[in-house]
């Protein structure tokens, strides 16, 4: 019996070995291969680090800082549209960085249209912070706000006095505002789909079909907002005033 | 009263009878249901339009009818009508529905059977022929009551030259909901609009017109030949006939128009001739370099807000344009200036205006201005290149040189910007110029490359963060209440520690050694005292019938009255046997199991 008891836990203790040695064989991996591509970035060699960083996002890797060198690389090799495609990815996850606001800012001046993604509407505008906090780090903050509310809850129970119930009123409201600022940004990143035109030159048609009436064109790195998608054609709308239907093959997203 | 049920009875019945009556669409009074269509003219010309009935009898409320395909006419639905008609207690009743026939083009057409699918059965009515001819020929000087016209200010315009398309309604009598429809060809031209429409009254050959004009700029985009389709004016044609006064005493007697006229609608589409119109490229010649597709008249200023300020202030500079053409395609963006300041460009603002019956607008552009170096700089004159149409020529416009004196610092900070290849005048700072602009350099802090997903790991921990809180808070607050109902009622906290107290005081009875007599006197105590704790009873003098009592009071259950007091009776008569009893401990093991299962 204490044989086999000792040959479970060796058994356990075996595989979490392994799996933690496989993990970090994985890591030592992935930070090879980004050193390798930053170093082929060094050395002028944007092809081959491009072909590194696509593929280590093709594997599951969602980091900031990649797509952000894959944007700089894109620069490098002169294709704008991707380069700013590959920015607005990364901005989703690091929106406070200013290198990569300087960079996205001066590849949307090197493309014809010269669009700037669009902030959104009122609620946004109202939620100034909302851009500026990624979703992860919205959850983050609900969950700490949450721990807060309930030790000060759980310390109003201890100390009946008006300024723990003070405390317990102001708590909650940042929490249910932490709970709405994280809803809006869940909606927007689900639901509004920013998009980068690849093509150097798009007609935007009046409806999906090449017969109908070009109503403006577009061109590569113009930054567009992905309404609908039907079949090969995708509604677009640049502005309030503007939109229209592309193919879709025009259109990365 | 001994009837209300019966009432109750009948209202149930009635109401869903008459519900079924009323909505069932199935429900004929009649086995003869008949589907018919009719119109109300068979000849018309393509300014008229025809009323198509559908008329479906001997049903209540059928489902509405399938049209036949009219792919040559625009079809308006313009409502339904019902009605109920009882002849010598035959009820008859009939559904009505009501379109809008506008016809497209002229010739015959057949308008098909019209179709309606009633519980299986299908109904179905006779065609219709109608004949759509031309509209009369209009002699110049015919007394017309309405007509349209349409024009446009030039027919060979320069690309991007602004085109005014009109739009004129003649009437002379009374029109209601006018509906205008002016076509375009988008490949070919942008549109702007001009403003509301206008009405006037104009005097044709003695005949006073009430007029509606509607206007629109056209700015051709493509060069070649386009043509301009036939604007559609429909509307609704108020005929009013007077009815003969001297017969009728009362329209004399109110002579009003609501008593004595007849009004007669006769709803009408007016439709005009299609323009030509061929579009010119601008001319090669004096086409200046940098010209940037401007054709109209403009004229164009520049200001700065402040003339003379510090070292590392700024200064708005603002260009403003302004005239008659495609404004809006304005853009100025070589400024050359990048020498002596750092530019930060403002979003151009564009307001349109209206002169005359041409459109037209201001767009300024403004820039702030941080000037390099200290001393006097001057902005030099921008110029802008459009072509006049009125001129057939190339113009060029220009603003004035703004001369700017930028004093130096009021502390010893020196500027410390981006510096001028051009002057470098600092006594002391060394001069840094631009070449070229790029971007940032990739990062390279490998342990920043930390996958982030939002994976399972992660929302496992982010459901612990939420739950485990609230799962702490309750029973933080259970505890909390349990202390407080400990503190504050002494019947709940003597429940609470009977039994407790009393195996605790069985334990050390249990490792003590007492004189049997004692022995027996504690263990009665012990279980008195936790019946006196149970149910909160001051003192222990009471006997084993008494406790029956007051247990049966406090509801405990006959099987548990009887133990008790079946073991209280036994240790009261070892209490008072003759022969001493020594210490025994499954007496102490019974009272324990018996404690153990009161708790139950």
């Amino acid at each position: 019996m204490k044989t086999k008891k000792l040959f479970i836990l060796w058994a356990i203790l075996s595989t979490m070995l392994i799996s933690t040695s496989q993990v970090e064989a994985q890591e030592n991996d992935i930070s090879s291969q980004i050193t390798l591509a930053n170093e082929f970035y060094h050395e002028k060699n944007y092809q081959a680090a491009a072909d590194i960083f696509e593929k280590l996002i093709d594997q599951g890797e969602t980091n900031g800082f990649l797509y952000y060198n894959l944007g700089n690389t894109y620069m490098r090799l002169g294709d704008t549209g991707s380069a700013i495609l590959n920015y607005l990815r990364a901005q989703l996850l690091l929106p406070r960085n200013e290198n990569l606001d300087a960079n996205l800012r001066y590849a949307i001046n090197q493309t014809q249209d010269q669009l700037s993604p669009s902030r959104g509407g009122l609620i946004p505008s109202l939620l100034f912070w909302v851009h500026s906090i990624n979703l992860i780090e919205h959850f983050e903050i609900l969950v700490l706000l949450n721990i807060i509310f309930w030790c000060i809850c759980i310390g109003s129970l201890y100390y009946r006095k008006s300024l723990w119930k003070s405390l317990k009123k102001i708590s909650m409201a940042i929490l249910l505002l932490a709970f709405f600022s994280t809803g809006i940004k869940y909606y927007f990143l689900s639901k509004h789909k920013i998009g980068v035109i690849m093509d150097k030159k798009v007609d935007v048609k009046s409806d999906h079909n090449t017969q109908n009436v070009t109503l403006f064109e577009l061109h590569e790195g113009a930054i567009i907002a992905v309404n609908q998608e039907e079949s090969e054609w995708v509604h677009i709308s640049v502005s309030t005033d503007k939109s229209g239907w592309i193919p879709i093959k025009s259109i990365d997203y | 009263m001994q009837n209300k049920p019966k009432t109750k009875l009948q209202s149930w019945l009635t109401v869903p009878a008459i519900l079924i009556f009323i909505f069932s669409p199935v429900m004929s009074f009649s086995s003869n249901i008949q589907l018919s269509a009719s119109v109300d003219k068979n000849e018309l010309t393509i300014e008229d339009s025809i009323e198509l009935s559908i008329k479906i009898s001997g049903v209540r409320n059928p489902p509405t009818p399938k049209l036949p395909p009219i792919k040559d006419f625009i079809v308006r639905s313009t409502g339904t009508q019902s009605s109920t008609q009882i002849f010598n207690s035959d009820m008859q009743v009939s559904t009505t529905y009501k379109y809008l026939l506008t016809p497209k083009i002229e010739g015959n057409f057949i308008i098909g059977p019209v179709r309606m699918n009633l519980s299986g059965s299908n109904y179905q009515s006779e065609s219709i022929t109608v004949t759509i001819k031309k509209p009369n020929p209009i002699k110049p000087n015919e007394n017309r009551s309405v007509y349209t016209e349409t024009s446009i200010s030039k027919k060979t315009p320069y690309i991007n030259e602004q085109v005014v398309y009109t739009f004129k309604l003649f009437r002379k009598i009374e029109a209601r909901n006018l509906n205008l429809s002016m076509p375009y060809d988008e490949s070919f031209f942008r549109k702007e609009n001009l403003g509301k429409a206008k009405r006037y009254s104009r005097v044709i050959n003695g005949i006073a017109y009430d007029v509606d004009e509607v206007s629109i700029a056209l700015f051709p985009i493509k060069i070649g030949e386009s043509t301009i389709p036939p604007s559609m004016m429909e509307l609704d044609l108020i005929h009013r006939t007077q009815t003969n006064r001297r017969r009728d005493p009362f329209a004399r007697f109110f002579n009003d128009p609501f008593f004595g006229d007849v009004t007669q609608n006769k709803h009408k589409v007016l439709s005009t001739k299609s323009i030509k119109m061929n579009t010119q490229p601008l001319p090669k010649k004096g086409k200046p370099s940098g010209f940037k597709n401007l054709v109209g008249q403009f004229s164009m200023t520049a200001k700065v807000g402040k003339e003379s300020f510090d070292a590392g202030d700024t200064t708005t500079l603002t260009f403003t344009v302004s005239g008659i053409g495609n404004v809006m395609d304005v853009s100025l963006t070589d400024l050359n200036l990048g020498d002596q300041f750092k530019i930060y460009p403002d979003q151009p603002i564009f307001t349109k205006s209206i002169h005359g019956n041409q459109i037209g607008g201001e767009k300024i552009f403004k820039f702030a201005l941080v000037p390099f170096t200290t001393g006097r700089q001057t902005i030099s004159s921008i110029s802008l290149n459009y072509f006049d149409p009125d001129k057939n020529d190339y113009n060029t416009i220009s603003t004035n040189p703004i001369n700017l004196t930028i004093k130096p610092g009021t502390g010893t900070e020196n500027l410390n910007l981006v510096q001028s290849k051009v002057a470098p005048t600092q006594q002391n700072g060394s001069t840094i110029s631009i070449l070229a602009r790029d971007i940032l350099p990739i990062h390279t802090h490998v342990e920043d490359f930390e996958s982030v997903v939002f994976d399972k790991n992660r929302r496992i921990m982010y459901m612990v963060g939420f739950l485990l809180p609230t799962l702490i808070y309750l029973l933080a607050a259970g505890y909390i209440r349990y202390n407080h109902k400990m503190n504050d009622d002494m019947s709940y906290s003597r429940r609470q520690v009977a039994h407790r107290k009393a195996m605790k005081k069985l334990d050390q009875l249990s490792v003590s050694n007492p004189e049997p007599k004692d022995f027996v006197r504690e263990l009665s105590q012990i279980i008195r005292e936790y019946i006196g704790d149970k149910l909160n009873l001051q003192g222990t003098a009471f006997t084993s019938k008494e406790v029956g009592e007051k247990l049966n009071k406090n509801t405990f259950a006959d099987d548990k009255i009887f133990a008790i007091k079946k073991l209280l009776e036994k240790i009261e008569s070892m209490q008072y046997m003759p022969v001493l009893v020594v210490k025994d401990h499954c007496l102490i093991d019974e009272t324990a199991e018996l404690l153990m299962y009161l708790e139950k």
